[in-house]
């Protein structure tokens, strides 16, 4: 009695999983593989479409891109992020300190892009707001470090609100005890705070790493990955092989090589995460 | 000292584009100049600038289709997956932890990967740009957590409550429905949130799978509205689309912070 329904609860959890998540992914895999424009069936061309990879100007580009989003996320919001919270989390009002750093984060990608486009636009209030005469979103790498500024701005309140809360969990004891041996400050934090913080910066900063490899939808509606390719990410450059050239395969190719550099690299941080505590 | 002076500099230099999103999504639309940015115009045109983003843009269509995606597809999410937490924690569903590992193992691919066989595949099925398609994909993306967290809630209930009620005569399905369902209410509420918050700022499936007004989901339209190079939007009027279609999902968040917390806080304890 119990035995039969049992699978046709899991059923739909299962179909929609397989269906619409697992099958795609194999497709993809397999779609790699092939010369394919959407309209005539997939042909089989080998490993050709792995091979343009390394031979792709734009291609090198969009990895280099992806390598700054991946350093710069790791570093900015999550570094400043922490000297925020630690410079916060233990003073009196200090939620309102925290205030002008969480408002950024209630815009999405989309109205992100729609404050700081006329911010950074060649007749912008950067540009006048500094006296000078840059175009931030024109010149490869500049574009990308700029759009990671925007990017800090944005995540900066997510990154110190994980930290406060982390900082307010940990024993208050070896805190005491370090500040009455006169400890305080740089050395405080050094020596007794940070090795007590390290599991939860592991955790953020692992978070952040697969994030910056990622990187979309910022690029896309701040640059869509232009000047011509030079601000693409990886996942841009998916895109864009995929449905404004139409080379599915290649499309795939690259998709399959952002998962594989995704897998790998978070494989060896979480082991190196393991090794290290 | 020293800490509140750094706090403050910082920020101040946050909340300079903070101010600057204030000041000039609300003033007249035609009245913008980067050169007066600064100053706060006399007049709150706000509303008005929203109303001419929905209308320039059509967005009341897509506001619409978002509100249906954000709202159903975590509903039909969270009630699927924690019937899947149901069974393989409660009734004991045979190999129930490589059931859950499939389910859970959802949550791991890269969207990219999913993009080319969903637009193929969605073309041939007749679902591309269609409601019923993205409510589709959006409840399959949203039952991995679900389950996750929804295994862990109820591996924490005690087995008697089941027991005690297979001896009152009731059914599975109506132990589910009238009893774990329920009591797991805190923790479907905060994967509801958590799901209606990623749907809701979704760009890259709404760009892949929908091209009318009517089903394009907001932030698909929004990012429209600043890459389509024929748009030309008034920056005032850009400004205010993008601070009025972020207000939900903080109004959600605010209004249930309490809520949320406690949800999660269920799903990892046990």
């Amino acid at each position: 009695m119990l035995g039969r329904f049992r699978y046709g609860y899991v059923a739909p959890a299962v179909l929609l999983v397989a269906g619409l998540l697992y099958a795609p992914f194999v497709w993809t895999a397999y779609l790699s593989f092939t010369r394919y424009d959407g309209l005539e069936s997939p042909a089989w061309i080998g490993l050709d479409n792995f091979v343009k990879l390394f031979d792709d100007a734009a291609l090198l580009t969009s990895t280099r891109n992806t390598l700054i989003w991946v350093v710069g996320t790791m570093v900015l919001p999550v570094g400043l992020g922490l000297l925020v919270a630690v410079l916060s989390y233990d003073i009196k009002g200090g939620a309102w300190f925290r205030v002008p750093f969480m408002l950024p984060y209630a815009l999405s990608g989309a109205g992100l892009a729609m404050v700081w486009s006329p911010i950074l636009s060649h007749d912008g209030v950067a540009n006048r707001l500094l006296g000078v005469d840059t175009a931030f979103l024109q010149d490869s790498p500049y574009n990308t470090l700029a759009m990671l500024l925007v990017w800090t701005w944005q995540q900066l309140g997510v990154n110190t609100l994980l930290f406060v809360v982390g900082l307010q969990s940990i024993p208050k004891e070896p805190i005491e005890a370090a500040r009455l041996d006169g400890a305080s400050g740089w050395r405080l934090f050094r020596h007794v705070i940070w090795p007590l913080m390290r599991p939860l910066t592991a955790v953020v900063v692992g978070l952040a790493l697969v994030a910056g490899l990622k990187t979309f939808d910022i690029v896309w509606v701040l640059t869509q990955g232009g000047p011509g390719r030079n601000s693409e990410t990886l996942a841009v450059t998916m895109y864009k092989e995929t449905f404004v050239s139409s080379d599915y395969g290649y499309g795939s190719a690259v998709a399959v090589m952002l998962t594989v550099v995704t897998g790998l690299a978070s494989y060896l941080y979480l082991k190196r995460q393991v090794t290290a505590t | 000292m020293i800490r509140r002076a750094v706090l403050v500099v910082l920020g101040l230099v946050w909340l300079g584009p903070t101010y600057l999103l204030l000041v000039n999504a609300s003033r007249p639309a035609d009245s913008y100049d980067p050169g007066s940015a600064w100053i706060p115009s006399g007049d709150f045109a706000l509303l008005e600038n929203f109303a001419s983003a929905v209308e320039g843009a059509n967005l009341s269509g897509s506001l619409a289709s978002t509100a249906l995606y954000s709202v159903v597809s975590p509903l039909l999410g969270v009630v699927i997956g924690a019937l899947a937490g149901y069974t393989i924690v409660v009734l004991r569903l045979r190999h129930g932890f490589w059931w859950f590992l499939l389910i859970f193992g959802g949550t791991v691919f890269p969207s990219q990967m999913l993009l080319v066989p969903l637009f193929v595949g969605y073309s041939d099925a007749g679902l591309y740009d269609s409601r019923a398609g993205m409510i589709l994909l959006y409840t399959a993306i949203n039952v991995p957590l679900a389950g996750f967290v929804l295994r862990n809630f109820y591996s924490g209930v005690a087995f008697s409550i089941f027991e005690a009620a297979r001896m009152d005569g009731a059914s599975t399905w109506r132990i589910f429905w009238r009893i774990y369902l329920p009591i797991s209410f805190t923790a479907l509420a905060a994967v509801f949130i958590l799901e209606f918050t990623f749907i809701w700022n979704d760009l890259v499936f709404g760009l892949t799978l929908t091209q009318t007004e009517e089903v394009r989901p907001v932030m698909t339209a929004i990012a429209g509205l600043m890459t389509d190079v024929y748009a030309g939007t008034p920056v005032p009027v850009g400004l205010a689309a993008g601070l009025v279609v972020s207000l939900p999902t903080v109004v959600l968040f605010l209004a249930t912070q309490r809520l949320f917390a406690r949800g999660l806080a269920l799903g990892s304890v046990h």
